[in-house]
């Protein structure tokens, strides 16, 4: 079961075991994570949600291998994200995990077709332009092959960046606030696209979003407040989600007031 | 608009740096070599002969240091400004007034070059002093002529450093000031250099002039000897400058060719070929330096080796005069070339800093470190190349003419080591500044560096 620590079965999709993070800096050391265990299925969708500076984004990026956890252990479909160099970590990356940004982070001087390929060109696989053709097709941006970024609006990038993070067929893909910068309409072509990787083509999704409608599309919810897991909802429904969110940060007040009378 | 000008520098300093160097550099050369009109005007002071010698090294030799300082100036301004024109997008979007923008960014161009004059005036002193000594030296001014550091030093360099800055801000700003929001969003995404007319029409007048004094020595000036150099010379500092103003142009040249052969081969080679495309102007300021650096090196320099070779071939013992025009080149020679490479690091390594966020986003894309590097290695290499294919070429303007008139050969026989030389210089220089700003780039998480 997500978010209980007992009986961790280290075979699933996504596995973190005690995993934290502590920024170290001059004015002080922050703990974003204190100690997260999960584990997700094979073909789920997550969303995590949670207070500004609960440490969502830092648990995205220490479960993508993008930044390494202070300690505690990550395992993707069974095999534990290993090395400490960042070349290690990117090439771990490769083929497993995808990662869809807030504000897209499109390379702007690459057409849309060239930033799809440019994860294989990288990994130094074969390019398949008919199926990066596909795949833009597939999120409606078959007709803009040729055109940069700046020449596209923010859902359309959005959609590109999303082609990009499918494109290697990863098992794991990760969102952090995909829809964070885009309008309702966009949003909710943006959701579908992401449940449709889910859905059809069985990959393990994990968004976070501060929308509970964002939350809704997903198969379970789970809550983080400063750094730990502190529930879990299931089947969310938005006015579900929305109730529990105002509990949570009201809960975080109540807490941040007395440590501060302590 | 001061106000925000000030925060804005203490702010950004580090961005300002590179700006500030090249116009400190700039001034300390100005105000050296105008410090010998100041000495010269002591005139009651000085024997005949000596005070031509101040008089030329001031006004000739400065003349040129001025030229290349003013271009200097222009071209850091302009990048900088360049790399600033998301930054004024989002002034623009929260109200400023096209006018508002300009004052900014004119008013910081002008702080940033008054405390760079001021700077400089200590350094200065003591690189006039210094030239004087040399002078005394070699017997080409009397003894006794005392230093003088003046009027005509102080307000030469503070002039020309304070009035190209502002000018090139004022020029590089003020189209983008006027241009709407979303235009200039697009144009900080992506910057394909494109020239104006105004600059292809100047390029054409330089190179046409410069190769027109190289026809001259070949023909007017054929029996002349020695006498000839100064106009010889003059074309390789002539046809460099018009070279370096098309670079924007001699970049797209270099990006076609290139993508024809690299395009398909590895990741480096296609990473290059697309952001030369798309970034041509960020490339062309890399460029404009080398170009710089290796012509008037190389047509300096080998004018000089030329002339030594004819004037020992012919058994002449060096007369007082060629020892006047030798000094006078070598030190020419090393001020402007020394300038050169400065401006040629400065660049390198404010565009490569600048590159901070394009290579969190292409390591979060999934290229390794190396895989940055190495496509950093190759387009920095593919800019050095093409620098030193033009700065031969602009060499060449002096050095064969002059060569066919003093030995009669094409070629000059004299040493090729010098030329190795100067590109391993270049070279290095280049890549050095180029990949060590960009190692320091990567030691930051791909996360950090995109916060
Ligand atoms: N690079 C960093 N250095 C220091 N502290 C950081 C850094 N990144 C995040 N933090 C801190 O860690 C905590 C969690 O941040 P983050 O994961 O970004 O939160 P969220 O995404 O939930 O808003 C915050 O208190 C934040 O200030
Ligand atoms: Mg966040």
């Amino acid at each position: 079961m997500p978010g209980s620590p007992s009986a961790l079965d280290t075979d699933q999709a996504l596995c973190l075991d005690g995993v934290t993070k502590i920024y170290r800096s001059a004015g002080g050391d922050v703990t974003a994570l204190g100690g997260v265990t999960l584990a997700l299925r094979e073909g789920t969708f997550t969303a995590v949600m949670g207070p500004s500076g609960s440490g969502k984004s830092t648990l995205l990026q220490c479960a993508a291998g993008l930044d390494a956890p202070t300690s505690g252990r990550i395992l993707v479909g069974g095999v534990e994200m290993s090395g400490a160099s960042e070349a290690e970590l990117t090439k771990f990356r490769r083929g497993r995990i995808g990662f869809v940004f807030q504000h897209f982070n499109l390379l702007p001087t690459l057409s849309v077709l060239q930033n799809t390929t440019l994860p294989l060109r990288l990994a130094g696989k074969r390019i398949d332009r008919r199926q990066a053709v596909e795949m833009l097709t597939r999120v409606g941006l078959g007709s803009r092959l040729d055109h940069l970024p700046s020449q596209l609006s923010g859902g359309q990038q959005q959609r590109v960046a999303i082609a990009r993070a499918l494109v290697t067929r990863p098992r794991l893909v990760f969102a952090d606030e995909p829809t964070g910068a885009l309008d309702t309409r966009s949003a909710r072509e943006v959701l579908g696209l992401l449940q449709e990787a889910v859905r059809i083509d069985g990959r393990t999704l994990v968004m976070v979003t501060h929308d509970p409608v964002a939350a809704s599309y997903a198969d379970q919810v789970l809550f983080l407040a400063d750094g730990v897991l502190v529930g879990r909802l299931a089947n969310p429904t938005a006015a579900g989600v929305a109730e529990r969110m105002t509990l949570l940060a009201a809960g975080v007040a109540h807490r941040a007031t007395a440590a501060g009378r302590a | 608009m001061l106000a925000l000008a000030r925060t804005s520098l203490t702010r950004r300093a580090g961005a300002f740096l590179a700006t500030f160097l090249v116009l400190l550099f700039g001034a300390v050369m100005i105000m050296a070599f105008a410090s010998m009109l100041d000495t010269a005007g002591q005139a009651d002071l000085i024997s005949s002969g000596g005070e031509e010698t101040l008089t030329t090294m001031g006004s000739v030799v400065g003349g040129w240091g001025l030229c290349l300082v003013a271009f200097a100036a222009a071209s850091t301004i302009g990048l900088s400004v360049r790399q600033r024109t998301a930054e004024i997008a989002l002034l623009k979007s929260a109200g400023a007034a096209p006018a508002q923008v300009t004052r900014m960014v004119v008013a910081e161009a002008g702080l940033i070059a008054l405390v760079a004059t001021v700077a400089a005036v200590a350094p200065a002193y003591a690189a006039g002093s210094q030239l004087l000594r040399l002078l005394v030296d070699t017997g080409q001014v009397d003894a006794h002529v005392s230093f003088a550091f003046g009027p005509i030093a102080l307000s030469i360099g503070c002039g020309v450093t304070v009035l190209s800055s502002v000018l090139a801000a004022w020029a590089a700003t003020r189209k983008r000031a006027r241009s709407r929001v979303t235009d200039l969003l697009l144009d900080a995404a992506t910057d394909t250099g494109q020239m104006t007319w105004k600059r292809v029409v100047s390029a054409t007048v330089l190179i046409v002039a410069g190769v027109y004094l190289g026809v001259l020595t070949l023909t007017a000036l054929r029996d002349k000897g020695p006498d000839a150099m100064p106009v010889a010379g003059q074309s390789a500092i002539l046809v460099s400058v018009g070279l370096a103003l098309l670079a924007p142009g001699l970049v797209r040249l270099a990006t076609a060719a290139a993508g024809r052969l690299f395009m398909h081969r590895g990741t480096a080679g296609y990473l290059m070929v697309q952001n030369l495309r798309h970034r041509t102007g960020q490339a062309a300021a890399a460029l404009m330096p080398v170009i710089l650096f290796t012509g008037i090196g190389t047509g300096i320099l080998y004018l000089q080796l030329v002339e030594n070779q004819a004037a020992a071939a012919a058994g002449y013992t060096a007369t007082n005069e060629q020892n006047n025009i030798q000094t006078l080149n070598l030190v020419v020679i090393g001020m402007i070339v020394a300038f050169a490479c400065i401006m040629l690091i400065n660049t390198i390594i404010a565009a490569t800093l600048q590159r901070a966020r394009e290579f969190a986003q292409l390591r979060l894309a999934g290229a390794t470190p190396s895989q940055v590097l190495a496509a950093v290695r190759a387009e920095g290499a593919l800019v050095v190349l093409t620098g030193i294919v033009a700065g031969a070429v602009a060499g060449m303007c002096t050095v064969v003419p002059y060569s066919v008139v003093r030995t009669g050969q094409w070629i000059p026989t004299v040493t090729p080591w010098l030329f190795v030389g100067i590109v391993a210089v270049a070279v290095t220089a280049a890549l050095g500044a180029g990949l060590g700003s960009a190692r320091r780039l990567l030691r930051r998480r791909a996360v950090e560096a995109m916060a």
